[in-house]
């Protein structure tokens, strides 16, 4: 049974908590946050113990085999290295940290604590790209020469159903570390990895089209580490999207064929949920497991992301997203933001009209 | 019903979305309205619609170029007067992100004029009477002491309300920022905070515009009675101005007219078939909300996981 305790409890914290208690050889010991209402819902959903600061919480329970951290990117850095430090597996979601010193510094030290450190890649969990990858080394597409990804959204800016203000750290560049190259651009430049192993960055285009002080919008070109392999990312948080919209859009280009995400992933989504809800019906009714939330089709990648996580403790074998891989996200996006340096004074000079 | 005095006027001018066409524009279509500033304005309070942090060309925010026009007309009228553009925090958006955001930061810097975040703002209490009920709001100073309200609104279609124009822009000059509890006589907030404030010139902004989808309609409407300009307003988007509440429930409250309207300038038609007309939804609330008891009583019954998201909404 992997023990395992929550550090942060907003949405993503939320939904992994209730994943983990729907997983068999999983336990929800304790979870730690600073705010109450977060705190209620963690006793609301039987957290045997409940703490407002996350060092009392690993300091108390011993008896942990794991943390999930799920909180701003501010806190990753502290957070994790506490976790790992305390001698626990660490599951923290993307990114690894702000930057790529502090990503470097946490795969170090998951590698001296011998402890595991998965990052939340959940894009390499949806189902459509596993898919397209499995086809990809099927040969269909022949040799592969080409990734084309994007995903264009409101990002964190987007609206809720429930009206609720963005969280500030969002807009504050040492806080958050980035903007959507950071944000949805990590990604993408990892389901680029997924398909075509190690890159680097060929060039990068960004903007600021919101005037934040971070890039709202950007296009990069990679190239795989043999050479053989091109890609280009766009992403954007330009756009006005409202719940349950998602524009993501992966296209894989080969000598004998090309197969794109959309082929892969349901057309009305509606209709997905209503056949996976009666399947899950059916399955309840006759005595047999269900599916967890596959009627939200997305939401789905998170279930086996963070059981492929406790899987792998359990196995005591090294998950298939490691610190090292955050590590290598991040080296391409530092090498973005440093080519793009000079983009940043250019903003300033943008007018109306 | 108050009688209007006089027969109110609304005109339609095409536009495009360059500095010199909006110039153009948004001086055709205040002269085509007769309006003239009143004498001895000091302030001006210009009033745009910046709901959230989405662009203009989306159709749900007031173009700060429109409003960079009209600042221009103010200034050639008035010479230097004190130029205000205001606005207040709403329960998701932030006035300070969103004059960033959405290039009113850049338009006071270029323009020399204030922007003014409402909530932040000093207020009174003013209680009014609407419909027998009876309202309170946190007016904000600004706009009390305003010499001229103008009322720079966005042309759009809304779930809530049917559509978006000069009355529910008024709702943003309501100081407090948690204005939800408001949306539960929502049709009766806005006109009385429009019984409140009231902008002497209405001029919406219909160069983007909102319907079942976005639409470059390259529209500017103007009027002094913000009842008539949501009438002709709701016409262009293919909605009886008598099935919109508010417009019903403005016009009984002696606000403005709906009806005997004389339009100037384009013709309502030529824009009436270019706009993306939404399907009756009535049903739309009722229908999402059995989708979530169902989605609920579903979990329930299998076990299966309510994702925070849906959760938040279903709460």
């Amino acid at each position: 049974m992997v023990r395992v305790g929550f550090i942060g409890l907003g949405r993503m914290g939320r939904l992994h908590l209730m994943t983990t208690r729907k997983t068999e050889g999983a336990e929800v010991v304790a979870a730690a946050d600073t705010a109450q209402s977060c705190r209620r819902f963690a006793k609301q959903h039987n957290v045997p113990k409940v703490y407002s600061d996350y060092r009392q919480m690993l300091e108390k329970e011993k008896e942990l085999d794991a943390v999930v951290v799920t909180v701003p990117n501010f806190l990753h850095l502290e957070c994790v290295k506490a976790a790992l430090e305390s001698g626990h597996h660490v599951f923290v979601e993307k990114p690894l940290a702000r930057n790529l010193s502090e990503s470097t510094e946490l795969a170090r030290l998951s590698t001296m604590s011998g402890r595991f450190c998965m990052v939340g890649h959940c894009f390499r969990f949806v189902e459509a790209m596993e898919e397209m990858r499995k086809a990809v080394d099927s040969g269909v597409i022949g040799s592969l020469e080409a990734v084309t990804l994007e995903e264009v959204m409101n990002g964190p800016l987007a609206h809720g159903v429930i009206p609720m203000p963005v969280p500030e750290w969002w807009f504050d560049k040492d806080r958050v570390g980035g903007g959507v190259i950071l944000d949805l651009g990590y990604h993408m430049i990892d389901l680029f990895r997924f398909f075509a192993g190690e890159a680097n960055l060929v060039s990068c285009a960004m903007d600021y089209r919101l005037s934040l002080s971070v890039e709202d919008k950007a296009t990069l070109v990679l190239k795989s580490l043999d050479g053989n392999v091109t890609g280009t990312i766009h992403v954007g948080w330009y756009q006005r999207t409202i719940f349950p919209d998602f524009n993501f859009r992966a296209i894989v280009h080969g000598t004998a064929k090309w197969l794109t995400s959309d082929d892969f992933t349901p057309r009305n989504l509606y209709l997905h949920a209503a056949k996976q809800v009666s399947k899950n019906m059916l399955r309840r009714m006759l005595g047999l497991k269900i599916e967890y939330l596959k009627y939200t089709y997305y939401l789905a990648s998170y279930v086996k992301e963070i059981r492929h996580f406790y899987e792998s403790i359990v196995m005591d074998q090294a998950p298939c997203v490691t610190a090292e891989d955050g590590v290598n996200v991040m080296r391409i996006i530092d090498h973005a933001y440093k080519m793009n340096s000079s983009s940043e004074i250019l903003a300033a000079h943008r007018t109306v009209g | 019903m108050k009688p209007s005095p006089t027969r109110p006027v609304v005109a339609l001018v095409r536009t495009d979305e360059t500095k010199e066409g909006l110039r153009r524009a948004v001086r055709e279509a205040l002269q085509l309205v007769g309006f003239t500033p009143p004498e001895m304005v000091h302030t001006v309070a210009i009033k745009p619609n910046l709901c959230y942090y989405w662009q203009s060309t989306t159709g749900c925010t007031t173009d700060a170029r429109v409003v960079a026009a009209l600042i221009e007309w103010l200034r050639e009228q008035m010479g230097s007067v004190d130029i205000k553009v205001v606005e207040s925090d709403a329960s998701a958006m932030r006035t300070r992100h969103s004059y960033g955001m959405l290039g009113y930061r850049k338009l006071a810097d270029e323009y020399g004029i204030d922007l003014v975040n409402l909530s932040e703002d000093e207020t009174t209490e003013v209680s009014v009477e609407v419909n027998g009920l009876q309202l309170q709001f946190a007016v904000p100073k600004t706009l009390q002491t305003a010499d001229l309200v103008v009322n720079v609104p966005k042309l759009k279609l809304a779930r809530a309300t049917s559509i978006t124009v000069g009355l529910k822009n008024n709702f943003g000059c309501i100081a407090t920022s948690r204005k939800l509890p408001y949306h539960k006589h929502l049709d009766e907030a806005i006109v009385g905070i429009s019984k409140i404030i009231r902008p002497q010139i209405t001029i919406v902004d219909g160069t983007y515009a909102l319907g079942r989808a976005t639409v470059r309609l390259g529209l500017l409407l103007a009027g002094k009675d913000v009842v008539a300009v949501d009438s002709v307003a709701s016409r262009v988007m293919g909605v009886s101005p008598r099935l919109v509440r508010s417009i019903r429930l403005a016009e009984a409250e002696g606000l403005g007219a709906s009806r005997n309207i004389e339009v100037r300038g384009e013709n309502i038609e030529n824009f009436r078939r270019l706009f993306p007309v939404r399907r009756n939804n009535i049903f739309y609330r009722r229908v999402w909300d059995f989708q979530l008891r169902m989605l609920e009583a579903y979990c329930r019954f299998t076990g299966d996981i309510l994702p925070p998201i849906i959760q938040e909404v279903s709460a």
